[in-house]
């Protein structure tokens, strides 16, 4: 599953196949007669292989949008097509499949099962996937590897720190060897030095395995290691740019004076 | 980069399915307790009325069986004593006793063919009889008048009484027979005959009650019966009635001699010295002295010693009456007394649903209700408590049904566990308190099988009621958007 030898950097953005469209993504919700529209009509192509980061205050609809390509939510108006698929013309079986077998989710607050194992969440979308016990263990431990959680799959998360959990969240949303990873602020509820481990997990993935990754962030270092930024406000792309045209400029790790004056730079 | 080809979901297996319910119980320990209690309670609650329900059952069947059984003295006496009258011959005929058939040709100078015939004219006489004695009065009056017994067979056998009852029948459509008008014409044909036959066997019987009355002298019909292992069994044969010398004679014998000595224990409340030395023992005035207490008195052996040289002392003294034949009466007066009380105490068992009767059945509805809603209100918090883990379910591919699957399982395994303490447990309790109630006389009578059934459909009901009180807050947890995963507090 994991190709040991390092893909050359520039491989994924040399190939240009659309993965993930929206057209004219509009999503409002009435609730106690009150109208919000989260989203006002979106449109964006994510290619195959790229990792891409969402930026966006909170209340700009950058979760609106996830829900949407994570085909966890229809939208009132306009289309999400994953690699050409249009998401709502699937039935609820065909969605539980897509979930289980496409799309990796990664959460802010880890969401891991509580009463199970490290191995036992890494396993539980392979048991939903149909795949053998024994093999789903065997597969388990070495997605545990690859994490660097091997000597720890009987732990419970409860006895993990937070890097760890969201260690495991990964080597979780990897079970089935999806094409897409989806992470809501991967690295908001860690400190920097385990938010930096999980950076270098990612990027890993997205180089080695050629995993598409959309990340959804307010930490800066993501700028500086993902292909392209997208920038959502008010319901609406602001702004979509290649690393190599935003300038950035990041010192060191943790410089907070220098993430501040690059997101000042960054953002028009 | 492999193209994304969608598949349908396969289902999860259902051993994996229970494991992943098991492990969010035991994730969830003390809830799951409290959910088992409430369901434990109703169940015990049910299995506790079940299980005295079947108790009071078997006490009231056994009671009156040994009741009936320690009466045989008195039938004999009755039916030595008085030749009887046609309807009771009738009903003994129509009972198909052991050897009632035999003893009414020997009474009747009957063929046994005849009596053959004579016995199935008795058992459609016997059932027309009870038919008229369960319709109503107005009815009963329009069919046969006013005459009851065998007086209303006598008019039926009239013409005029054929014809105006047929013509009723006709005209009344509410008024069923409970067998067909061919029985009903056989029947009235052969009255006449029966009832002569029935006379001759009645005048019959008189003979022999008369030759007994002189046989046994100037002796009381008690005491002639105490002999009646010898030679007033003898007698009584001869006589023509049906008196096995095996079963019937030694039995009959016996409780005349415990009937006739009880009755000069308690006569001995009418002596002095008697009365006296009851009331020294409980500490009370002579006059106060009941006869309960004089059997309380005598229970042991050394005070019935004592009682028995006061009583000769007295000049009352009663031949062949031991000590130890005393405490013998006073265990078999305790045990009859212990009887009446248990067949007063379950005078009105049996009705209504399952011999609940309504009003417990009514408050057994009641508390099953409020136990489903409490189960639904207890699955509906664990609901809303897993929110994200059920959406996060949702984003890792489970389908609606599994997690549906996977409350209403976990509820089950609930009940299961709440069925089988409550099951126990109120059959416990059930038990303990009949045996309080009822001493040796439920412990003899336990119906063990009944109880068991009861246990076992107590679980199931327990099962039931948590799988449907989990059912809805299911469908609110399969409905759940995996959408909620995303949300952070």
């Amino acid at each position: 599953m994991i190709a040991p030898a390092v893909q050359p950097l520039a491989a994924p953005v040399a190939e240009r196949r659309v993965l993930i469209r929206t057209v004219g993504l509009k999503k409002s919700y009435v609730k106690k007669g009150i109208l919000t529209e989260a989203l006002r009509g979106l449109d964006v192509e994510i290619y195959a292989g790229e990792f891409i980061s969402v930026m966006g205050p909170s209340g700009s609809g950058k979760s609106t949008f996830f829900n949407m390509i994570g085909a966890l939510d229809s939208p009132s108006q306009g289309r999400v097509f994953i690699d050409e698929v249009d998401v709502a013309q699937l039935t609820a079986e065909e969605l539980a499949y897509l979930r289980c077998q496409k799309i990796g989710y990664i959460f802010q607050s880890y969401n891991l099962i509580q009463y199970m194992t490290a191995l036992e969440n890494v396993t539980t979308p392979m048991a939903f996937g149909g795949v053998q016990p024994d093999e789903a263990r065997r597969r388990g431990m070495r997605i545990l590897e690859i994490v660097g959680l091997k000597e720890r799959w009987f732990h419970r998360p409860i006895e993990m720190s937070g890097g760890q959990q969201q260690r495991v969240a990964i080597a979780r949303s990897l079970a089935n060897n999806p094409s897409v990873l989806l992470c809501d602020e991967p690295t908001a509820n860690l400190d920097l030095h385990t938010g930096q481990e999980i950076l270098d997990i990612l990027v890993r993935l997205n180089k080695e395995q050629r995993v598409t990754i959309i990340c959804a962030t307010h930490d800066h270092r993501m700028m500086n290691v993902c292909d392209r930024l997208m920038w959502v406000r008010d319901g609406r792309i602001e702004r979509i740019a290649r690393r190599e045209d935003v300038k950035i400029e990041i010192g060191s790790i943790g410089g907070k004076r220098d993430a501040a004056k690059a997101s000042k730079e960054a953002t028009p | 980069m492999k193209p994304i080809v969608i598949q349908e979901q396969p289902r999860l297996s259902f051993s994996r399915t229970v494991w992943i319910a098991v492990d969010g119980i035991r994730y969830r320990l003390f809830r799951a307790a409290v959910t088992v209690a409430v369901i434990g309670v109703a169940v015990a609650f049910l299995m506790n009325i079940l299980s005295e329900s079947f108790i009071k059952r078997a006490v009231a069947a056994n009671t009156r069986d040994r009741i009936a059984r320690s009466r045989l003295v008195h039938q004999w006496a009755a039916r030595l004593m008085s030749p009887g009258d046609a309807e009771g011959l009738l009903r003994e005929l129509a009972a198909d006793a052991p050897g009632a058939v035999a003893e009414a040709a020997r009474f009747g100078g009957l063929t046994a063919a005849e009596a053959e015939t004579l016995r199935a004219t008795a058992r459609r006489a016997a059932r027309l009889l009870d038919f008229l004695g369960e319709i109503n009065y107005a009815r009963r009056r329009q069919l046969v008048h006013a005459y009851t017994g065998v007086d209303a067979l006598g008019y039926l056998a009239t013409a005029d009484g054929e014809r105006s009852f047929i013509e009723t029948l006709n005209r009344t459509a509410a008024i069923r027979l409970p067998f067909s008008r061919e029985e009903l014409k056989a029947l009235i044909a052969d009255w006449p005959a029966a009832r002569g036959r029935l006379d001759r066997i009645l005048s019959g019987r008189r003979a022999a009650v008369a030759r007994l009355a002189e046989a046994r002298g100037g002796r009381s019909i008690l005491e002639a019966l105490a002999g009646a292992e010898g030679a007033f069994g003898d007698e009584i044969r001869a006589a023509g009635f049906a008196f096995d010398a095996q079963t019937a004679a030694p039995e009959v014998a016996a409780q005349a001699r415990r009937e006739l000595d009880t009755r000069w224990i308690e006569r001995a409340l009418d002596v002095r010295v008697a009365r006296q030395m009851v009331a020294q023992h409980f500490d009370a005035l002579p006059g106060d002295v009941t006869v309960m207490q004089l059997w309380r008195f005598v229970a042991s052996e050394s005070n019935a010693a004592r009682f028995l040289e006061a009583m000769k002392a007295a000049g009352e003294g009663r031949e062949g009456l031991t000590a130890e034949r005393v405490v013998e009466l006073a265990g078999f007066r305790r045990e009859a007394s212990a009887l009446e009380r248990a067949a007063r105490l379950t005078v009105g068992v049996g009705g209504g649903w399952m011999g609940l009767g309504e009003r417990l059945s009514w408050l057994l509805l009641v508390s099953m209700l409020v136990c489903a809603i409490g189960i639904s209100n207890a699955m509906l918090m664990t609901v809303t408590e897993r929110f994200r883990e059920i959406a996060t379910l949702k984003c890792l591919g489970a389908l609606d049904g599994f997690i549906m699957l996977m409350f209403v399982l976990e509820s089950c395994m609930l009940g299961v566990v709440g069925g089988i303490a409550g099951g126990l447990l109120g059959a416990v309790i059930g038990m303990g308190r009949m045996l309080a109630a009822f001493g040796g006389i439920a412990g003899g009578a336990m119906p063990w099988g009944a109880l068991g059934a009861g246990v076992a459909a107590s679980i199931g009901v327990g099962v039931v009621l948590a799988a449907l009180a989990a059912v809805y807050p299911a469908f609110r947890a399969a409905r759940l958007a995996p959408m909620e995963a995303m949300r952070v507090e």
